[in-house]
């Protein structure tokens, strides 16, 4: 083999470019660790234990944005709703009762204008007194703008409301027809000043909220610091700061080892052990079956598929016996909530029979059933899935799972639905968070309704007439709704009403509820003593 | 070389238009995002009202248009699920991610070069098998188990380092050793490979027969030679960081660019991927264009100027037996790996 | 000939000694006995064979079982013996043998990962050797595209796969295929560019040997191994990165299981059911070292200039050093 001389000569020459790139590489790797990481102000004044005044969240993810007319979503909302704005009127998540925020009292006598009293004595963070004209103004905004806030098309849709300031003190609101709940549709509105602009979206919010808001770190943490003029009690901590992880695991970690107070979106998976808190979360998972295709063109089916769930079985395994089992599609605690309703009984030989019998008289049992599932959607979904699958074939059925990411999984959850090859069932979430039936009811079982697969007219009218209602009509309204759902529609299967669980490090004391997860109140949390 | 930095320069603007335009077709064939980003009872007439607020209901070529149209006036478009501006996130996310990647690539050449050389020494040796054995090994482990396990063990059980998050200079540990694994197992074997083939060819008896020391053997001839695969595979792996430190950025909450594009991605907020997208090919492009340079630096055959007097050479007249001069003959030591 | 002086011309021709077991007539070892001497590379052999074989007879024995659900025996841990053979490895979130769920996904993870790296590695190699053969604007442009390819986010082309198309093991091959072609494209092309001056290259191309005959018979068999390395490495990346697209729904579908779904599955119970992502991420390192030590021995036995190391008797003969092959 060949070699050339006059490589080894010249090496001598060629050293500087080789050690130069090693003292480069060494260098610059010195240099980037000594800088702190881009966007964090002080590498070394770490707040991990910065003091025990400061009260330390962990969040699932980093609110995309803190403005206050998208705080019905839940990433914004349990950082801004009631903790640095705050509403006219605010719901109880215990009692279901309105109790008076930014408003004392408010009154109607035919359900369509409101009157409300609204409170005095109280600012902004900005120092601005708080009076009508700010209440006209959120309203304007959130609802009647061309601004698109989210809690336009959850609370209000298309419809406008009309805002009068009769005087510094006192508000009229007019619905566009007979409104029995517009005060708990007002509660969703979180108070913002006049001034703010109605042509952009704020990022930064001001409210009259016993915490106002200091600093975004983007990407890494927001901070809070009490309000000093706020109305009412002043919080227990002087400072608030939020993080985020979205790896449920680590959150649980930050609990464990003292870097966090609170965690939510936590498991028992996570290894929490004791320092996890389930509560009941509103959210409710049930399966919904399309009439359009066989086999569920025939209602027997749609029993049968309800026979043959094991939904005892799921909550106990699956769900260490924290969910309930559920018979309809909101839980306890939401206006309209019938406590007599029955879950379907695990029946697998009825679910068999009923099969048959849908067979005998010619409907084709053995079409393939598309059972849609969002991944992720909530702790041991795959898991939940591939259970009903199995049971559902044990009766007789042909059902295919199908785990999709979210933004496809929407495209089978709201009208127009997109089209499967076989008949779709659809494994949907539904959490309702206002606390009245007429939110959930009027979206999933009238004939048109948004996630609605369909109707009949006879459950429409029941439909209509429970809206108009109030008080203990309402409420008897609802629950034959649901009874009639049951009995004569089957649109859906329902399997439970779920928990969720917090991480709480011992250091402090906090009672979770049912809205714990759209809005932690921060107010609420005491140190441990 | 400056001729042939401008060159590369210069070749590099079309492909990033082509990546731009590439991404900006395909993300605008997952769907329709307004379900993504409006309530579930939204109406139909809201739907479209958000479609139309964001442009999307035009042809593509008219929103590629309006978009480039704003680029060249450095306005990436706004970000649907923040509202703000698209460049001015990913710019925020993308250096955290460049600093990552880059001490990691730093340590894990570095470790790397040291290992596989030591292994080459003695081919098939036990150091050899130790050391091909744990770099496969750590080459191969998935990332979120090293990730939390690490936090388990040395962020909760021992206490040494914090769990996650950016705080402090400590926070840098896990998230730096757990991205390490894959670049250096892989680097070890790449070097190990290339080496033994080096130290095996003739010029190192050489070296060592006019009395070199085994450290000189090693880095001036031996690892010159090693160092054109060992450099690609290096290159790659650190494009592959870039890209995809995903779970590391996820696992320790680190505020990277990894994250945001997969965030985007998965929520269809395009202007976000777009300039994530962009920002990433031009540090692609330009790493690969130190790569580049560098092979050039370190070999004088791969070098474009070669490539041009060997071109000139064969349009000549058959050559004589005896090579003209300054035509590179076949210097030994190739990279025989 | 005359150096043959005990051959006598009259005498009969004597039949060839009898061949000892991995040797041939010309007294040097035949791969499979080179293989046999090596005994890392024969277990990695040996491993790889045993995957080879589960993939192809597991899903036939173990098929119902890996399905049967039991929602009261959940999470059970393994290597306890009360729970009998099936629960060895321990049983998943819904009661399912680890075991048998280990043996039937061996199928799936071999059909995505051996297709997705052997389909990388031709094209990428080929293509990147004849770019790095032609130089100039071939080369160029093959780089500008390899370029392109890196910096598109994988994941977004798995999106839209997925959504125009619908999953399946064939589209999730394409996807890893052609996102790791350009690193075997540039490294191909690295080492072919830098061939181009050495000699014997230049001999050929002076006898006329036509390029894809050059390209063919000189420059692949030197870039080969250095690309075996990276395609044993790519073997085991790819087999994690079905696994994180799995994680996101977008990879294998459920009923379909493989190793890198298991893997991602049991993310969320590591710390509560460890063996359920434990057991198969070793399944993957294993058998990615396999194909290493074997890549790493076939690297030198097809190498016609270290062969010998493989061949000569005894254990020190594997290593050597400058030295000790001076003194012989």
């Amino acid at each position: 083999m060949m070699f050339d001389e006059r490589k080894i000569l010249l090496a001598p020459a060629r050293r500087r470019p080789l050690a130069a790139l090693a003292v480069l590489a060494v260098g610059s790797s010195l240099a980037m660790t000594g800088c702190a990481v881009a966007n964090s102000d002080d590498a070394a004044g770490g707040t991990a234990g910065s003091g025990s005044d400061t009260l330390r969240v962990v969040l699932q993810q980093e609110p995309p944005t803190l403005e206050p007319c998208e705080s019905n979503l839940t990433s914004t909302g349990v950082v801004d709703r009631s903790t640095i704005t705050e509403p006219l009127i605010e719901r109880n998540p215990t009692s279901g009762e309105l109790e008076p925020k930014l408003a004392t009292t408010w009154d109607s006598k035919d359900d369509t204008t409101w009157t409300l009293k609204l409170r005095t004595g109280v600012t902004f963070h900005d120092g601005s007194t708080f009076d009508a004209t700010d209440a006209k103004a959120t309203i304007d905004r959130a609802v009647n703008s061309k601004l698109g806030c989210n809690v336009e098309g959850y609370v209000f849709g298309d419809e406008d409301l009309k805002v009068k300031v009769v005087d510094p003190e006192t508000l009229q609101v007019t619905a566009p027809h007979a409104d029995p709940i517009l005060p708990l549709r007002l509660s969703f509105l979180e108070v913002v000043p006049s001034e703010t602009s109605t042509t952009k979206k704020v990022r930064e919010p001001i409210g009259t909220g016993p915490y106002q808001f200091e600093k975004w770190d983007a990407g890494q943490k927001i901070t809070l610091a009490a309000y000093d003029g706020y109305w009412g009690d002043k919080p227990a901590y002087a400072k608030a700061q939020y993080e985020w992880r979205s790896e449920s695991s680590v959150r649980a970690a930050m609990i464990t080892a003292g870097e966090a107070d609170i965690a939510t979106g936590l498991s028992p998976e996570d290894n929490i052990g004791d320092l996890g808190v389930p509560y009941p979360n509103n959210e409710t998972v049930a399966l919904r079956m399309h009439n359009n295709k066989a086999p569920f063109t025939d209602i027997r089916v749609r029993e049968a598929v309800n026979y043959a769930i094991d939904k005892e079985s799921i909550v106990k395994n699956l769900y260490g016996g924290r969910d309930k089992v559920a018979a309809q599609l909101v839980p306890e605690g939401v206006v309209g909530h019938s406590d007599s309703l029955k879950p379907w009984p695990y029946d697998p030989e009825k679910a068999k029979q009923l099969v048959a019998e849908a067979k005998a008289d010619g409907t084709d049992t053995s079409a393939e059933i598309d059972m849609i599932v969002r991944s992720a959607q909530f702790p041991k979904i795959e898991e939940l899935g591939q259970v009903i699958q199995e049971q559902l074939t044990q009766a007789g059925l042909n059902v295919k799972l199908k785990m999709l990411e979210t933004s496809q999984h929407l495209t089978y959850q709201v009208r127009p639905f997109a089209k499967t090859e076989g008949d779709l069932m659809l494994m949907t979430q539904h959490g309702n968070q206002a606390g009245d039936a007429a939110f959930t009811v009027d979206q999933y079982m009238l004939s048109n309704g948004a996630q609605s697969a369909f109707g009949t007219p006879e459950l429409d009218a029941l439909i209509k007439k429970a809206d108009a209602s109030t008080g203990d009509d309402r409420q008897a309204a609802f629950e034959k709704v649901f009874a009639y759902q049951n009995e004569k529609v089957v649109q859906f299967a329902h399997i439970a009403h779920q928990t969720g669980m917090i991480g709480k490090s011992k250091s402090v004391n906090y009672e979770p509820n049912s809205s714990t997860g759209d809005e932690l109140r921060l107010a609420e949390v005491t140190p441990a003593k | 070389m400056l001729t042939y930095l401008r060159k590369r320069i210069i070749s590099s603007a079309l492909p990033l238009v082509v990546v731009v335009v590439g991404v900006f077709a395909l993300a605008r064939m997952t769907g329709n995002p307004a379900a993504l980003y409006l309530p579930l009872s939204a109406t139909p007439e809201m739907r479209a009202e958000f479609i139309t607020r964001n442009g999307l209901d035009q042809p593509l070529l008219v929103q590629m248009g309006n978009y480039f149209g704003g680029v060249l006036h450095l306005d990436f478009g706004t970000s649907l699920r923040t509202g703000e501006a698209a460049g001015a996130m990913a710019l925020r996310a993308f250096p955290a991610t460049l600093q990552l990647a880059g001490v990691t690539m730093a340590l894990a050449i570095l470790l790397a070069v040291v290992v596989g050389s030591w292994a080459a020494l003695k081919p098939n040796g036990i150091i050899d098998r130790i050391a091909s054995f744990f770099s496969m090994a750590a080459a191969s482990i998935p990332d979120f188990w090293l990730a939390i396990v690490g936090i388990l063990v040395f962020a909760i059980t021992l206490g040494w380092v914090p769990t996650s998050g950016v705080e402090t200079s400590a926070s840098w540990i896990l998230p730096i050793a757990t991205l390490l694994m894959r670049p250096f197992g892989a680097l070890v074997q790449v070097v190990r490979g290339a080496m033994v083939s080096a130290l095996s060819e003739p010029y190192i008896r050489l070296a060592r027969s006019k009395g070199s020391g085994q450290r000189r053997v090693i880095t001036h001839h031996a690892l010159r030679n090693a160092a054109a695969p060992a450099l690609t595979v290096a290159g790659d792996l650190t494009v592959g960081l870039v890209n995809g430190a995903v779970v590391v950025e996820t696992i320790f909450g680190w505020p990277g660019i990894g994250k945001l594009m997969i965030d985007s991605i998965l929520q269809r907020d395009f202007a976000v991927l777009q300039a994530c997208v962009l920002l990433t090919a031009i540090a692609i492009f330009t790493l690969n264009i130190v790569i580049d340079l560098l092979y050039a630096l370190l070999d004088p055959r791969v070098r474009p100027a070669a490539a041009g007097r060997r071109r000139a050479r064969r349009t000549e007249t058959p050559p004589a037996t005896t090579p003209p001069a300054d035509a590179p003959t076949a210097l030994a030591g190739a990279a025989r790996p | 000939m005359s150096t043959e002086p005990l051959h006598d011309a009259g005498a009969p021709h004597l039949p060839p000694p009898p061949a000892k077991p991995g040797t041939n007539r010309s007294n040097s070892p035949s791969m499979f006995g080179l293989l046999l001497r090596d005994k890392f590379a024969t277990t990695g052999a040996v491993i790889l064979l045993l995957v080879l074989a589960t993939a192809a007879f597991g899903p036939a024995l173990m098929g119902d079982l890996a399905t049967k659900q039991n929602l009261m025996f959940a999470n059970k841990a393994p290597f306890n013996p009360d729970n009998g053979w099936e629960y060895l490895l321990g049983s998943d979130s819904l009661g399912r043998s680890e075991l048998a769920r280990l043996v039937v996904a061996t199928r799936t993870t071999l059909l995505v990962a051996v297709p997705a790296v052997a389909a990388s590695l031709v094209v990428g190699s080929l293509w990147g050797v004849w770019a790095g053969y032609h130089r100039g604007i071939r080369e160029t442009a093959s780089m500008r595209i390899a370029d392109i390819i890196m910096s598109f986010p994988s994941l977004l082309l798995a999106v839209v796969v997925l959504y125009v198309f619908s999953p399946s093991i064939a589209n999730i091959v394409l996807i890893l295929a052609i996102t790791r072609i350009p690193i075997y494209l540039r490294t191909a092309r690295a080492e072919s560019a830098e061939l181009q001056s050495r000699t014997f290259v230049d001999a050929a191309r002076t006898f006329g040997t036509r390029p894809n005959a050059i390209i063919g018979r000189h420059v692949i068999p030197i870039v080969t191994p250095t690309l075996l390395t990276l395609a044993t490495l790519e073997f085991c990346y790819v087999m994690l990165a079905e696994s994180s697209l799995s994680f996101l729904g977008i990879g294998i579908q459920p009923p379909d299981i493989s190793w890198g779904l298991l893997v991602a599955q049991g993310r969320q119970y590591l710390q509560t059911a460890w063996w359920l992502s434990i057991f198969p991420g070793v399944a993957i390192v294993v058998t990615a070292i396999a194909a290493n030590m074997l890549a790493a021995w076939l690297r030198i036995a097809t190498d016609p200039a270290q062969r010998w190391r493989l061949a000569l008797p005894g254990r020190k003969k594997l290593i050597t050093t400058i030295r000790t092959k001076e003194s012989k």
